[in-house]
């Protein structure tokens, strides 16, 4: 027996949930070809089908580009912190690619590794992440490649399936994805079948074996030499979560605040003697593969990379995560 | 469930203290605002701390007062950047935000029974002086203590007077050097480059660690020195200045191929640095 709901009946509850007073946030077509997580105003913006990934990650939602920390007064002597406020709205992602929910549990480890960041985690509890499987892929897409494919569900709370026909097949995985639509989904003995996927090029899990001999490569330069170091792959990327923090006003009153950054720039870095130990575009792009596939799988014992392939959709250049390995692999296969 | 603390906010701290070191190098000394957090903190020497002026924003410095002094840390810091520049302004009362103590620490408990080397360069000085004081103050557990230290000029040694206090103790042996040049006309101590100083000081190494911290070529010039002395790599110790934001494994920028400094370090032995990615 399956579960399932009908698209005018998601779009319905999509209603409610903002009369709730709930924050959706689905993929939205902002103009032609470009496809983006955004937050929804009425149900028919949320695209339920037709389009292979946003550009964009959903991380935005429990991470965001910008954010304060804490607030500061100084009166003369006196200096007073004021903590930001905890983050309160519910927020549901609806329609999320497997790929995006995938590096939630992946975030989840650097947010948590020894020391806790609260604001992380409670807008981790306020999310509640309904994923859509994939039936259309690009060039770009290499999901298989990572051990992943297009009906996971690490890190959703529910699972959607087009069933054909303005149909949903639904697979709650956590509790709350089971209390969002309960009551709202028929019982069927309909289930969707399970896609290939996009075609599987290489296992990438094994790669971090071979990088454990290419760091001193001479070849980084060649493979890597046409990034231009603008940080598009990391922005765009679901699981990259480097930031910077910095104050932001005067010294009589603002915030310390935390932005997302990118280990692509020169500047990340750069010590204050003036030396820097990545000051090649090569070592910078050297460094994110390796933390991607030798460092955070090391750690924790899983790529932090999901094979979404928007760091090479976003590229103005076309690199990315994969051309690189798949440069480096070949080399091997020499 | 207990509310999680905001592990970016940091402590407010009162400045006590501030010392002039050199034409660009101030040292702080702060205590904390709130008693009992005072009270309750405890580091151990090498540990680091961001420390922050609001409005301005954090950089990372090391402790460098000794784990044994209660009621207030020190810290050290060169006039280079946006942050420090504010920090030099720092007077008496003034209040800054302090989180920490934040990496590992020099293995002092290990280093028991030994005889210990310390070699600095330049600014390197606050980094070995919280782990000079901490062996002084436990003189009975270390054997002979040699200190070398050099800086470009005599006005760029860093905690001058403490260099005499030192070498007051027993079995400890200070010697202070400077570039050529750098000397002035009362200057009783060594002149030349640290690595070659090192060399002509007949150090005893027998059942010795050395901690070397200094620019990236004092280092690489010191250590075949060190070697040549018998010292063995994982005798050599030495603590990683990587850029950091966050302190806490985060922020993603403070890693040295496989390793975190700000989590696994900063403290390495050449042991260790040797099987890592020369990313420092
Ligand atoms: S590295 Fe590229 S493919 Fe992997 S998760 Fe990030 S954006 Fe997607
Ligand atoms: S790989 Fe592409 S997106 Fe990433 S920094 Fe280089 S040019 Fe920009």
């Amino acid at each position: 027996m399956s579960q399932i709901i009908s698209k005018p009946a998601i779009r319905r509850l999509v209603e409610r949930w903002l009369r709730q007073g709930k924050r959706v946030i689905a993929p939205v077509q902002v103009r032609p070809n470009l496809v983006s997580y955004q937050p929804v105003r009425s149900p028919d913006q949320v695209l339920l089908e037709g389009f292979v990934r946003p550009l964009n990650s959903i991380k935005q939602v429990v991470f965001p580009r910008h954010e304060q920390l804490f607030q500061y007064r100084v009166r003369g002597k006196q200096i007073d912190l004021l903590p930001a406020p905890l983050p309160d709205v519910e927020r549901i992602v609806l329609a999320a690619r497997p790929c995006d929910a995938a590096a939630l549990p992946i975030l989840d480890h650097v947010f948590n590794w020894e020391f806790r960041d609260a604001t992380y985690n409670r807008r981790r509890e306020l999310t509640t992440v309904v994923t859509l499987a994939c039936t259309e892929y690009d060039a770009h897409c290499f999901c298989t490649s990572v051990g992943s494919q297009p009906n996971d569900t690490r890190g959703s709370d529910a699972l959607l399936l087009d069933l054909g026909d303005q149909t949903l097949e639904v697979r709650c995985v956590t509790d709350k994805g089971q209390s969002l639509f309960a009551g709202q989904t028929e019982a069927s003995t309909r289930t969707a079948p399970t896609g290939p996927g996009p075609e599987r090029r290489a296992d990438l899990r094994r790669v971090g074996q071979q990088l454990e001999q290419a760091f001193e490569r001479s070849e980084w330069a060649a493979w890597t030499n046409r990034c231009l170091g603008c940080g598009a792959c990391a922005y765009g990327c679901p699981a990259c979560h480097c930031f910077d923090m910095v104050d932001e006003g005067g010294p009589t009153c603002g915030a310390r605040v935390r932005n997302w950054d990118a280990c692509q720039f020169g500047q990340f870095t750069l010590h204050a003697s003036g030396h820097n130990p990545r000051n090649a575009q090569s070592q910078r792009q050297r460094q994110r593969i390796y933390h991607k596939f030798h460092v955070y799988p090391n750690k924790f014992g899983e790529l932090l990379c999901t094979g979404c392939g928007n760091c090479t959709r976003n590229c103005p250049v076309s690199l990315g995560v994969l051309p690189v390995l798949e440069a480096i692999q070949a080399e091997g296969a020499k | 469930m207990r509310p999680m603390t905001n592990i970016y906010q940091p402590d407010l701290m009162e400045v006590l203290d501030v010392q002039q070191q050199t034409t660009d190098v101030k040292s702080v000394r702060v205590r904390f605002r709130d008693d009992a957090r005072g009270d309750d903190f405890l580091f151990r020497v090498g540990q680091f701390g961001m420390f922050s002026l609001f409005g301005y924003g954090e950089s990372t410095f090391n402790i460098c007062s000794s784990s044994n002094w209660k009621d207030f840390v020190e810290f050290c810091f060169r006039r280079t950047g946006r942050v420090t520049e504010a920090l030099w302004s720092l007077e008496k009362n003034d209040t800054i935000g302090f989180r920490g103590p934040y990496g590992n620490s020099y293995p002092m408990d290990k280093w028991i029974g030994k005889n210990l080397i310390f070699i600095g360069g330049g600014i390197a000085m606050p980094p070995l002086r919280c782990a000079i004081w901490y062996a002084l103050e436990n003189r009975e557990q270390f054997g002979d203590i040699t200190i070398v230290y050099g800086a470009r000029r005599v006005q760029d040694l860093v905690f001058r007077q403490e260099l005499d206090r030192w070498a007051e103790y027993d079995r400890v042996r200070v010697v202070p050097c400077v570039d050529p040049g750098g000397e002035t006309p009362n200057w009783t101590g060594e002149v030349g480059f640290v690595p070659a100083v090192t060399e002509r000081a007949q150090i005893p190494a027998g059942n010795a660690v050395a901690l070397v911290i200094g620019p990236p070529v004092m280092i690489k010039f010191t250590l075949p020195v060190l070697a040549k002395m018998g010292l063995a790599d994982r005798d050599i110790y030495t603590s990683l200045e990587n850029r950091m934001k966050c302190g806490v494994g985060k922020c993603g920028r403070c890693n040295c191929g496989p390793v975190y400094v700000c989590k696994e370090g900063p403290v390495f032995t050449l042991e260790q640095l040797k099987s890592l990615p020369n990313e420092y």
